[in-house]
């Protein structure tokens, strides 16, 4: 049996459908709408290195001059690396910033308490600040117990992070350093 | 990574072995498959068969946890079949020199051990030399004290029958791994490693790696376009905060931590720098004073003078011989012996191993601050499962961080390219950079501490000029790493004005006249401009992916380390094709007369170590500059337990013994003793071998990504996955919820029955492997929708043991059960 | 100019960039999922979901194999949808070939719409539009690739224009033929989503390959299937017949 597919559309429906679209071709005015729509257009351009994993792919922000939010996220064409091209997790980045589930105030939970409490910046550093002096001042070893200096503290701890950038990380190995800390760790170790 | 990611393809072989790039790395694989277009072989080599295995012409699966068989077998493979490269080996590698004859290797211990302590005396294991500390050796490897010989001896025990035996990978399959792999030991072919957390997370983690290094260098792998050995870090920044050391036995640059025994300066500095006698040594770390300095100028600017050691006894000390890393500090806490504590950027309560001690402990402190994006399992940890708020007084400060692209500043990739990011957004609601959160909180101490405060110089007299109109500038910061001249000096004949940048580590000083906050990176930010911000995509003269002007790449924008391993000793590439740098000096009579060394930048300018007639020169240096002899090691005296890797049972093992020695398990693996660290013995009910891992589309505890319903979609739920004739025995039918089991506690998880596990053929018996990813947690989804705990860590379920190297846990191989639910 | 896509399944890492890129680009919203035993989600296209990567585990000749398909529509070179829809307003062709469904869709009968297509991807959304990839016209006319294979890692799906894409799909073929005898292009001639696999398309998916479960219509008839409903094309089968 052999069937041609005009054939096929005679004894069925009888339909010309298949004429009349290819007559119509396309439509030309959606098209053009489409284009003028590039949601992109007017965002301002700024190139970011991915946060998640350390191959470093290059990713564009497109950031709404109007709203100050990211509006899309994806690869960076010029990047070396990656040439435009990114992981699922790389391609949603803009969900992890414009994200409804984000902390956007500090927060205290007290002793025994069973909530948290919004604060503001200044109460939690300078308490945050006060703890840190407290802790140290009363563990703060200047000599160990052969007698050698060592001036530190091992009350306190740290780990954290590689999810700071290089100049952060410096800075907060400076600052926890200075305090005398010795239990400094990070991602590294497992 | 010794080499960076675009150099894969380069390669002729690659090896993923102790990773999962697809899934975990997954624009790696644009250059996996580029080399694998070009003809190169994909070997995987995982318990499971992963979107990685399924991408590979070779696929061998084996037990988690028999790696160093695997990779012992390998080594007697190419040693037996004479596949290495031996002008690279007898010239490069320390496989020359003699071993002292306290070197012994029995039922497997080496000598040395001492049982009381557990703890090897490496002194045991050092080399012969001659009265000026310089190796004695034998280029010819004939001598049966070499390190060469000892090495055939070692291996001679990991036959095909053994292998196979301890690992569960076919005799056929084993075979032609090793085949393929060693086919890259021909000069001018080159073989890679990709490897990650599959080979850390160990009780025998570091020798894994290093057994992999030792193959390289017997093939010659090592310093060439293709090759190296590839650590894939799983971090966007884990790289940087390593190299900026964010850890507690090393100063940014891998200075060493001060030790209590470091009284002073001098001493310290004479106790970690490093001493040759051999002229044709560079022993790169000669030069520790001069870092070490310049760090401390960086960490106290003008008050640290050489009157007062440069601040030197400001800065904390560690005991002698006391570890301080994270299963040390949680056990600590655990004991109760911390009231303060910073989880700046982590989650300690899912990525810890035995996550569950981790919670009891958090909950003995007086006061905690999380640092997050979200909240978190670690920040919320007081309202966890079990936990009843009305009796945890920790006290918990939550900030809120912003987000990578609110922010500017630098990260540093996993092949070494820091590169700078530029802010988009500004931060979300009162969200702050983290930077700006450290600046103020030290503003806000070295305050408290300019009234009064015990021992406060360290704290009052640190540099903390990094703002600019108020907000914290990592311009001024990336430009105190890379470091300045603190006067007006001059250096190799020029005169360098005081406050302008160091052009690159070689001009820093031990006399107080340059600081730099970490060596390495001296070099990035320069008088030129942000090194880290450029974007040419101009590649090298040798096409090999080099790209020197995109970004910038420590050290010295070095694109592939020990890259002078790359070439012959006439400083002619191995690989004419692939070359990385090569010799193009003027030839007089047979001699070169002029220094050019083109391509990428050499490890150390030197000359060659020959003529183009075969002479040796004087005036060259041994490749490996950064070892004390100039050598690559393939026999380790430095390492905690063994100089050569040797296969042990994981602390969890299904087998009662091993069957490659008397020795069960690493005898020095880091093992704890509370009440809350167990763990299985062979025979009880955990009887299968189990690995977590992580998926493509979460990453690390899920932190950043559970809250994101676009990847919830994609992997919504912790599974195990397990083997059809597993399930079978079970009665598990795929996507039923059942529970996963160890000593430590259990997981309620979605069961996916696939063929990509299957049950091994272990010392003959059927041991059966599971896995699990470790994205989940209590917080997100669900407890956040639902007020229920549904998803859970599966580092509830994992050991805290660890390698006693890094003391990395052993969360890779480990024992459970599997139940329906 | 018309557009092509060539999909080589060989290339495909299932990392699943491409079915997140779409949702990022298009401002789709995630769809709620459990995990029913495997890897792939959400279940299938839906109105939210334009694309989804099939994983498939095969053992073939001892060996075990992973087969990866991300399947989205075809965009037909003479698409039955659009044949059947018979109203441009709703489905048209734009000049690149993608077949473009609008709003109006919502005034169609999207059974019969469904039907028509043989692989089975046009979907109903919750407002009664119908959905499914528009080959990201919008990019496409601003000179950008779509949102899914600007983000494919490996280069496994590419896209130009039709001439270029069809050499570079018989190249690859006719480089995998080599290795394995079973390679095809899936249905080229007739689509502008050229799919390439190194064996039976049936074990990557089920609607990989124009259905024609009806002996008498040849596979070239079933991807123009433009009958409605299905019955009447038995009937007219047997009428021949």
């Amino acid at each position: 049996m052999d069937i041609t597919r005009r054939k096929f559309i005679q004894v069925t429906a009888g339909t010309t459908a298949g004429l009349a679209v290819s007559n119509l071709g396309f439509n030309f005015e959606e098209a053009k709408a489409y284009s003028k729509n590039l949601k992109t257009k007017f965002a301002k351009e700024t190139t970011t290195i991915c946060c998640y994993c350390a191959v470093g792919c290059g990713a564009i922000v497109h950031t709404s001059k109007k709203t100050g939010r990211a509006i899309n996220i994806e690869g960076d064409p010029d990047h070396v690396i990656n040439r435009g091209s990114l992981c699922p997790k790389g391609a949603a980045i803009k969900q992890l910033s414009e994200n409804k589930n984000r902390l956007t105030e500090p927060m205290y939970r007290a002793p025994y308490s069973n909530k948290w409490k919004k604060v503001s910046w200044d109460w939690a550093l300078s308490e945050i600040a006060k703890r840190v002096k407290k802790t140290r001042d009363k563990s703060f070893e200047k000599k160990n117990s052969k007698g050698q200096i060592v001036n530190r503290t091992t009350r306190i701890a740290s780990v954290g992070s590689a999810a700071l950038d290089n100049e952060e990380c410096w800075t907060y190995q400076a600052l926890m350093r200075s305090l005398g800390l010795v239990y400094i760790e990070h991602q590294a170790r497992i | 990574m010794t080499n960076h990611w675009i150099d894969i393809r380069n390669s002729d072989c690659i090896l993923i072995m102790g990773s999962n790039a697809a899934e975990n790395h997954p624009i790696s694989f644009k250059y996996v498959t580029e080399a694998q277009q070009k003809g190169a072989k994909l070997i995987s080599v995982d318990p499971r068969f992963t979107r990685t295995s399924s991408k590979a012409d070779i696929y061998g699966g084996l037990r988690s946890g028999s790696d160093i068989a695997v990779l012992g077998g390998m080594i007697k493979y190419i040693l037996e079949n004479k596949l290495y490269n031996k002008e690279y080996v007898a010239n490069y590698t320390n496989a020359p020199f003699l071993v002292n004859r306290s070197y012994k290797f029995k039922n497997g211990k080496f000598s040395g051990f001492d049982q009381s302590k557990k703890k090897y005396d490496k002194k045991k294991w050092g080399f012969k030399t001659d009265s000026k500390g310089v190796p004695s050796l034998d280029r010819s490897l004939r001598d049966k004290n070499t390190v060469f010989a000892h090495l055939k001896k070692h291996y001679s025990r990991y036959n095909l029958k053994k292998v196979s035996e301890i690992s569960g990978v076919s005799k056929s399959k084993l075979l032609e791994i090793y085949k393929t792999y060693a086919a890259t030991g021909k000069k001018g072919k080159a073989g890679t490693i990709m490897y990650a957390m599959g080979w850390t997370q160990h009780t025998v983690g570091t020798q894994n790696i290093r057994c992999m290094a030792m193959i390289q260098l017997l093939l010659g792998n090592m310093g060439v376009a293709g090759g190296g050995v590839n650590a894939l870090r799983g971090e966007s920044n884990v790289q940087g905060s390593t190299d900026h050391c964010l850890l507690w036995h090393i100063w940014p640059g891998y200075l060493k931590t001060p030790r209590a025994s470091n009284t002073n300066l001098t001493k310290y500095n004479k106790k970690w720098t490093p001493v040759s006698h051999d002229s044709l040594s560079a022993n790169w770390w000669g030069n520790t004073p001069k870092y070490s300095v310049s760090f401390l100028k960086s960490m106290f600017g003008e008050k640290a003078k050489k009157s007062n050691e440069f601040g030197y006894n400001w800065l904390p000390k560690v005991d002698d011989g006391k570890p301080y890393s994270w299963l040390d500090l949680f056990d600590e806490m655990y004991k109760g012996k911390m009231d303060g504590f910073f989880a700046w950027g982590q989650n300690p309560t899912c990525s810890g191993a035995n996550a569950g001690k981790t919670r009891d402990a958090i909950e003995k402190l007086d006061w905690m601050v999380n640092v997050n994006i979200f909240d978190n399992e670690t920040g919320s940890f007081w309202r966890g499962p079990g936990k009843d708020p009305s009796k945890i007084k920790t006290e918990v400060f939550m900030l809120p961080a912003a987000v990578s692209i609110e922010k500017e500043g630098s990260i540093t990739n996993s092949g070494r390219w820091m590169q700078w990011r530029y802010q988009g957004p500004k931060p979300l609601g009162n969200s702050k950079p983290d930077g700006d959160i450290i600046l103020e909180l030290g503003q806000k101490i070295k305050s408290l501490y300019k009234k009064d405060g015990v021992f406060k110089e360290p704290i009052v007299n640190m540099k903390w000029d990094y703002e600019t109109h108020g907000e914290f500038d990592a311009h001024k910061v990336a430009k105190e790493i890379n470091g300045y001249f603190t006067k007006d000096v001059k250096v190799k004949g020029k005169l360098c004005k005081k406050g302008t940048l160091v052009p690159s580590f070689a001009w820093l000083q031990a006399d107080g006249s340059t600081s730099s906050g970490n060596w390495l990176y001296c070099n990035s930010y320069t008088e030129k401009g942000n090194m880290a911000a450029r974007r040419s995509k101009k590649d090298s003269e040798n096409k090999i992916g080099l790209y020197p002007e995109f970004s910038w790449c420590w050290p010295v924008n070095r694109r592939i380390i020990y890259n002078r391993a790359s070439v012959d000793l006439k400083g002619q590439p191995w690989d004419k094709k692939h070359w990385v740098v090569k010799f193009d000096g003027k030839v007089k009579d047979g001699k070169y007369v002029s220094k050019k060394w083109s391509g990428d930048v050499p490890d150390g300018g030197w000359y060659p170590m020959q003529n183009p007639d075969g002479t040796k020169r004087k005036d060259s240096k041994h490749p490996f500059i950064m070892r004390k002899h100039g050598h690559a090691q393939i026999f380790g005296p430095g390492k905690a337990d063994g100089p050569f890797p040797e296969h042990y049972e994981p602390i969890e093992s299904p087998l009662r013994k091993n069957p490659m020695s008397k020795q069960y398990n690493n005898p020095v693996a880091a093992v704890f003793n509370t009440d809350a660290d167990k763990y299985a013995k062979p025979g009880s009910k955990f009887d299968i071998v189990c690995s977590t891992y992580r998926v493509t589309e979460h990453w690390q505890t899920g932190v950043m990504t559970r809250p994101q319903d676009l990847l919830m979609e994609l992997q919504p739920q912790v599974f195990v996955e397990l083997s059809e004739e597993l399930a079978k025995i079970k009665k598990i039918k795929n996507g039923e919820r059942v529970v996963v089991g160890s000593i430590r506690a259990s997981l309620e998880c979605t069961a996916v029955v696939t063929k990509r596990l299957k049950p091994f053929k272990i010392a003959g018996k059927t041991v059966h492997q599971a896995g699990l990813p470790w994205h989940y947690g209590w917080r997100w989804p669900d407890f956040a929708e639902t007020g229920n705990v549904i998803e859970e860590s599966s580092n509830l379920l994992t050991p805290s043991a660890g390698d006693p190297n890094t003391r990395i846990p052993e969360t890779k191989a480990f024992m459970v059960s599997i139940s329906k639910k | 100019m018309t557009k092509s896509f060539f999909i080589d399944t060989t290339l495909c890492t299932a990392c699943r960039g491409c079915q997140v890129a779409c949702k990022q680009w298009q401002g789709l919203p995630a769809e709620k999922t459990v995990n029913k035993g495997s890897y792939e989600n959400p279940p299938d296209l839906s109105g939210n979901t334009y694309k989804v990567v099939r994983m498939s585990e095969k053992e073939r000749n001892g060996k075990l194999k992973w087969f990866f398909f991300p399947e989205q529509c075809r965009h037909c070179i003479e698409a039955p949808c659009l044949e059947t829809a018979e109203d441009s307003s709703a489905i048209y062709k734009d000049k690149t070939g993608a077949i473009i469904f609008t709003k109006k869709t919502k005034d169609l009968v999207a059974d019969d719409i469904i039907s028509a297509c043989p692989y089975n991807v046009p979907r109903v959304a919750k407002n009664g539009i119908l959905t499914k990839c528009n080959m990201c016209v919008d990019r496409v006319h601003n000179g950008l690739k779509p949102a899914c294979v600007k983000t494919c890692p490996t280069g496994a799906m590419q896209f130009g224009d039709r001439s270029t894409i069809v050499s570079k799909a018989n190249k690859s073929l006719a480089k995998l033929k080599r290795k394995s005898s079973k390679a095809q292009l899936i249905d080229q001639k007739d689509l502008n989503v050229i799919y390439l696999v190194e064996d039976n398309p049936k074990y990557y998916f089920k609607n990989a390959i124009a259905s024609y479960k009806y002996e008498g219509i040849t596979r070239q008839m079933a991807i123009r299937k433009i009958f409605r409903p299905l019955t009447n094309i038995i009937k007219a089968v047997e009428r021949i017949g």
